[in-house]
């Protein structure tokens, strides 16, 4: 009867079903989002067959579009994103050794029969994929080269196939986030799962401070607006408005749970940091060559890190986790 | 296992007369601090499967344990800004003496015995003055200050006893803080990290520094190999999005050899590597990132990475049979070989912190 019994557990492991925060991230937030992505990177790369010309209007809609569904999903850098290198393939950002503009320029030299073959382009090196190299293509573009138009189509091709095998992989992951156990190699109890969408959240705010917008702040005496994410095409900002609001969801997703005063106190946190953005009139962060300008992204950041401050205070007990003992706090 | 615990420590009456080691504690194969519960503190024994073998609490936070070469007992040192240590007499679980550090100083977390356990080196923050000390301490004499030597640099922290020998390498992190800011670092622009290696007495027998751009990755923790190989873990102050390498290796009189990565993988890491150690066999250099959830396992003579390893909140590592053994902030800890982690044991009652020690 043991051995039965047994049998039974490790055929029906430990069932813990995942909890309502959890399914609200995942329904509610984590796989739309991760689909429509995978739809921008199909339609661009449709795009991108239909007409290559860097300069042409459909094709940097869709590219602006796929760029706005990325920056929905960015803060989600964990599994899915991380195997195959998927979230760098995606966005090879920040690039501090200008790795980006060599790789591409190798690859304009290269045999067309390498861009004709996904697979083969699947392994070319990580920045000179994405859409940071697909927006140096369209808006650095050294005239329209013909093999330009080669690596246009291979590069967006390679998006949509990456945005696409993330939704696949997410499609296998969610289950597991769903039913964490003793027998579950990545999520051994609940804890752990909200633990990594709690992370999320926290770290993706930190990374639109500290990143997004600090590196185009650099320091005071040595201001560096042109290390914005995406400014060639103007959008560095759009991409921390998008991201705020994507982060906010996942957020209340996870606080579905939580006391009523908690809640309304990590929306109200929230909002906040997102009306800043909304209220900052400075596309690509040029404003920081100025200290007016800098004060203003400064106070914008500081919003951003109020934000972080407050949701992680009140989310991560609400959820019973708190960042880890030994990353929170180290020595 | 809990009857031949309870043996031993049955025998400990007997044992007060000649001193004969780590048998009489348990035969414990590592040492680590960890809280347990929401409040309570305490330094463990484990065996090599993970399982407990002895419990000592302590009065605060720890961070690591030193442990004397022939005698059972450990020193486990309070995390900075702490002034205690308590040299702990593994087989009874008593307090067999109680360092506090002089006024001025204060503990960094770790500490290191001479090649014959007759003295105890701990690194020391000396704040007023700016600057590092190591700590002399009479390990044969009821753990008397015998007095202090500079570091050779700012905020030292790890600091180890090259095998064989009596020379200290001193992890200098270079980062200057004061117990009245807390934990805040209070001198980044400047700072100036820094490997050190001191003669038993204290003499400065060479200082290695990083490249200047580097100049704010902080050189934290080390690990010795028997040949004198050493590796030194590092932890970036600069901006979060610099792909800058964690780990390096240096012998003496060469120049050091730092293992970065392609930046995506670096990036991983998230500039913060809390623990370094060899494998079991010297082969392997393993270096743990509790912020970017892995550790980084290199081959030692080539410098190329090996394997990645995910684990939530791992920090501790250290020399294992087959490669490592891992400790987590969620009580568990593992078993490193080829690319993967195999969970050995949960302690679901305790976060284990930074450090494991091999003894």
């Amino acid at each position: 009867m043991r051995v039965l019994a047994l049998c039974l557990a490790l055929l029906w492991p430990a069932a813990a079903a995942a909890g309502p925060s959890v399914d609200a991230a995942l329904d509610g937030h984590v796989l739309p989002r991760v689909a429509r992505l995978a739809e921008a990177g199909a339609a661009l790369s449709a795009a991108a067959e239909a007409r290559c010309a860097p300069e042409g209007e459909a094709l940097r809609a869709a590219y602006h579009a796929a760029y706005d569904a990325w920056a929905g999903v960015s803060h989600l850098r964990f599994g899915p994103m991380e195997e195959a290198d998927r979230g760098y393939a995606l966005a090879f950002w920040p690039d501090t050794r200008g790795a980006t503009a060599r790789s591409l320029a190798r690859l304009l030299g290269e045999d067309p029969a390498l861009l004709a073959d996904p697979a083969a382009f699947a392994t070319v090196s990580v920045a000179a994929r994405g859409l940071l190299a697909l927006e140096r293509l369209l808006y650095d573009a050294p005239g329209a080269a013909p093999a330009a138009c080669g690596v246009i189509r291979a590069v967006s091709r390679d998006i949509a196939g990456t945005a696409a095998g993330l939704a696949d992989a997410w499609a296998l992951h969610a289950p597991l986030m769903r039913a964490p156990g003793p027998e579950n190699a990545l999520y051994a109890s609940e804890m752990e799962v909200l633990r990594t969408l709690f992370t999320a959240v926290a770290t993706g705010l930190e990374f639109n401070a500290d990143v997004r917008l600090g590196r185009p702040m650099g320091s005071f005496e040595r201001p560096r607006p042109l290390r914005a994410e995406a400014h060639r095409s103007g959008r560095s900002l759009r991409i921390v408005r998008l991201s705020l609001a994507a982060i906010e969801e996942l957020a209340l997703a996870l606080a579905v749970t939580a006391p009523a005063p908690d809640r309304a106190a990590i929306a109200a946190a929230l909002d906040g940091a997102r009306g800043a953005a909304a209220a900052l009139d400075d596309p690509v962060f040029a404003g920081v060559a100025t200290p007016q300008g800098r004060f203003r992204v400064e106070a914008l950041q500081q919003r951003i890190r109020d934000a972080r401050a407050e949701v992680t205070a009140r989310l991560g007990p609400a959820l019973g986790v708190s960042a880890g003992f030994n990353a929170l706090d180290g020595d | 296992m809990p009857d031949r615990r309870h043996v031993l420590l049955g025998g400990l009456a007997l044992a007060a007369a000649p001193a004969t080691g780590w048998a009489e504690a348990g035969n414990p194969a590592y040492l680590a601090a960890a809280r347990v519960g929401p409040e309570a503190h305490a330094l463990f024994g484990i065996d090599a499967a993970g399982r407990d073998v002895f419990r000592v609490p302590l009065p605060g936070r720890g961070h690591a344990a030193a442990a004397h070469p022939l005698r059972p007992e450990a020193v486990a040192l309070a995390r900075r800004p702490g002034t205690y240590a308590l040299v702990l007499d593994c087989r009874s679980g008593r307090v067999a003496a109680r360092l506090t550090a002089p006024r001025g100083r204060h503990f960094q977390g770790h500490g290191a015995f001479s090649r014959d356990g007759s003295r105890l080196y701990t690194s020391e923050n000396a704040y007023d003055l700016g600057t590092g000390r190591i700590g002399i301490w009479d390990a044969a004499g009821g753990y008397r200050r015998l007095g202090e030597v500079p570091s050779g640099g700012i905020g030292p922290h790890e600091l180890l006893r090259l095998p064989g020998s009596d020379v200290l390498a001193v992890a200098n992190g270079g980062i200057l803080t004061h117990p009245d800011s807390g934990r805040a670092k209070l001198n980044l622009a400047s700072m100036r990290p820094s490997l050190a290696y001191l003669s038993g007495d204290g003499d400065l027998l060479e200082q290695v520094e990083l490249p200047p751009g580097l100049a704010r990755n902080s050189i934290r923790h080390l690990a010795a190999r028997g040949d004198g190989l050493i590796g030194f873990a590092m932890q970036w102050q600069g901006a979060l999005g610099e792909p800058v390498p964690l780990l390096g290796l240096h012998r003496r009189g060469e120049a050091p050899r730092l293992l970065g990565l392609e930046p995506a993988r670096q990036l991983r890491l998230r500039g913060y590597a809390g623990s370094v150690a060899f494998s079991g066999d010297g082969t392997g250099i393993a270096i743990t990132a509790p912020r970017g959830g892995r550790a980084h396992v290199f081959a030692a003579e080539s410098g190329s990475l090996a394997a990645e390893i995910l684990r939530g909140d791992i920090c501790g590592i250290a020399a294992g049979p087959a490669g490592f053994l891992a400790t987590d902030g969620l009580g568990g800890v593992s078993r490193l070989s080829g690319a993967d982690a195999a969970p050995l044991a949960r302690h679901g009652d305790r976060n284990w912190d930074n450090h494991l020690v091999a003894l």
